[in-house]
């Protein structure tokens, strides 16, 4: 990989994604959808929706600005994962169900700085919808007149952003499963896929230990999760890349 | 040696006792269009495949200007236009936006993309097409788009699957004068198709596959090449037949 081709490839990758409307409608998906969503729920609750109050569980007994941060962090933990997934799976596997794979062989940009390209601007694209997120749920929690940002609230809202930016890492191994499946579905499979196993393993006592759950948690009681346990969310980058690399490094179209 | 663009040597591939490529040999030489034939089945695509590294042979080797294909690095592969299968065109960017991309990608530096975008715009008439997104394309039309993104960087090597499928008879004049163009400029060109009288215009020379392996060779300027088409065919079938 010279830098040359990775600037190619990182071109090419940057225009495929601003141009689709597929990661147009998920980035608005996460970041209004989202905003507005979080925003809603938190007003009924200030308002004593006691249908709302009852789905908020612990929740229920925050006001103000925990309120609006609690809440937009148990919708990201999820949906986030989701989003994210949805567009990452979709970035690599419509190579293959749009048939421009082959165009992807044969060129001096190997597919190994394309797959890199890829994740490059996905990353890029997820720390973008993290940003402006965060900037909204500022706007939102002001618009409902939550109280003044205070350190505290700042606080939350940078979590927030790092909540996000750590579900896009999260949702990493759709891109795999895209690739070895050869279309978006299997990518999306697997990221409902991670979302349950999160549930079932939190559910099941692992906590923070299993690294898909614990920037959720960390979110939402940053005192109940360790350095450590969020630290081990790194260890899905770490794994996965280089296996993403090789699969692409060694792609054949022989099915 | 040095003078083949292309070149399979002893290249195999096995999917099943029938389906393959099977100790294939052909080359093609600097300034000269090879035409492959075959029926529906035959391994042209397999080939192609095999050629441009999108499989890997069970035996035998690729050469890309008298290098391995396996050792080719980005020089090499900068000297390489192909089509096979879909075009390399994305459904949401425009004419320009997705030939701009496989400029790029073909290693065109920065600065030139945009006259090599004009140049093959004009030479294959995308003119009305050029802000249209590849969605809104009829096929014939997408498949000039492709053909335009395999042919803009001037490769000396060009493999083209059954490149007329879906052109419209001012499309297939088109290409045909592009590839003429380009064999005189020193291009080694390998296409497949099932359109005999197209391949007998523009070929030097046409190799007949069957089965996954070369069964002989048609005479461009041949009076009835069709009907020595199905000779071939027909005879090397028998030779199969159990007995």
């Amino acid at each position: 990989m010279t830098g040359s081709t990775f600037a190619a490839a990182l071109g090419a990758e940057r225009r495929k994604t601003t141009g689709a409307r597929v990661v147009a409608t998920t980035t608005v998906l996460l970041v209004a959808g989202v905003a507005l969503l979080a925003g809603a729920l938190t007003m009924a609750a200030t308002h004593g929706n006691q249908q709302v109050l009852d789905q908020l569980g612990p929740l229920s007994n925050r006001t103000g600005w925990p309120l609006l941060t609690g809440v937009v962090a148990q919708v990201t933990a999820a949906a986030a994962v989701l989003g994210f997934g949805v567009a990452l799976g979709w970035m690599f596997g419509r190579e293959f169900t749009d048939g421009t794979i082959t165009g992807l062989f044969a060129l001096p940009v190997s597919r190994t700085t394309i797959a890199a390209a890829k994740i490059a601007v996905y990353l890029l694209w997820a720390l973008a919808v993290a940003t402006l997120l965060t900037v909204l749920l500022g706007v939102v929690g002001l618009a409902l007149r939550l109280g003044p940002l205070t350190g505290d609230v700042l606080a939350a809202l940078a979590r927030q952003h790092v909540l996000t930016c750590l579900s896009a890492v999260v949702a990493l191994p759709t891109a795999w499963a895209a690739t070895l499946g050869r279309g978006p579905l299997p990518g999306i499979a697997t990221a409902v896929g991670l979302i349950v196993i999160a549930q079932v393993m939190v559910v099941g006592g692992t906590g923070a230990w299993f690294p898909v759950a614990a920037p959720a948690l960390w979110a939402l009681r940053p005192d109940a999760v360790s350095p450590v346990q969020l630290t081990l969310v790194a260890t899905i980058p770490l794994v996965l890349l280089p296996v993403l690399l090789t699969t692409w490094h060694r792609l054949q179209l022989d099915r | 040696m040095a003078d083949h663009r292309l070149a399979a040597h002893r290249l195999a591939r096995r999917f099943s006792a029938t389906a393959g490529v099977f100790g294939v040999d052909l080359h093609v030489a600097a300034g000269e269009i090879h035409a492959l034939v075959g029926l529906n089945g035959a391994g042209k695509t397999t080939l192609m495949r095999l050629l441009l590294g999108m499989l890997q042979p069970d035996a035998g080797t690729a050469m890309i200007n008298g290098l391995d294909i396996r050792t080719a690095g980005p020089r090499i592969w900068s000297t390489v236009g192909h089509l096979v299968d879909a075009p390399l065109a994305y459904r949401d960017l425009d004419t320009r936006a997705n030939l701009a991309l496989a400029a790029r990608l073909h290693g065109v530096p920065r600065r030139h993309t945009d006259y090599t975008v004009d140049d093959v715009i004009a030479e294959l008439d995308l003119h009305h097409y050029r802000d249209i997104r590849a969605r809104h394309l009829s096929q014939g039309n997408l498949r000039r788009v492709g053909l335009a993104a395999a042919l803009q960087h001037d490769p000396t090597v060009i493999v083209l699957d059954e490149p007329t499928n879906a052109l419209d008879p001012a499309g297939v004049i088109l290409l045909r004068e592009a590839l003429l163009r380009r064999a005189a400029a020193g291009a080694g060109i390998l296409v497949s198709s099932h359109h005999l009288d197209e391949v007998a215009r523009v070929a030097d020379r046409i190799t007949v596959l069957n089965h996954g392996t070369v069964i002989g060779a048609l005479d461009p300027a041949g009076i009835d090449i069709e009907r020595s088409f199905f000779a071939l065919v027909h005879t090397h079938d028998q030779t199969r037949l159990p007995t």
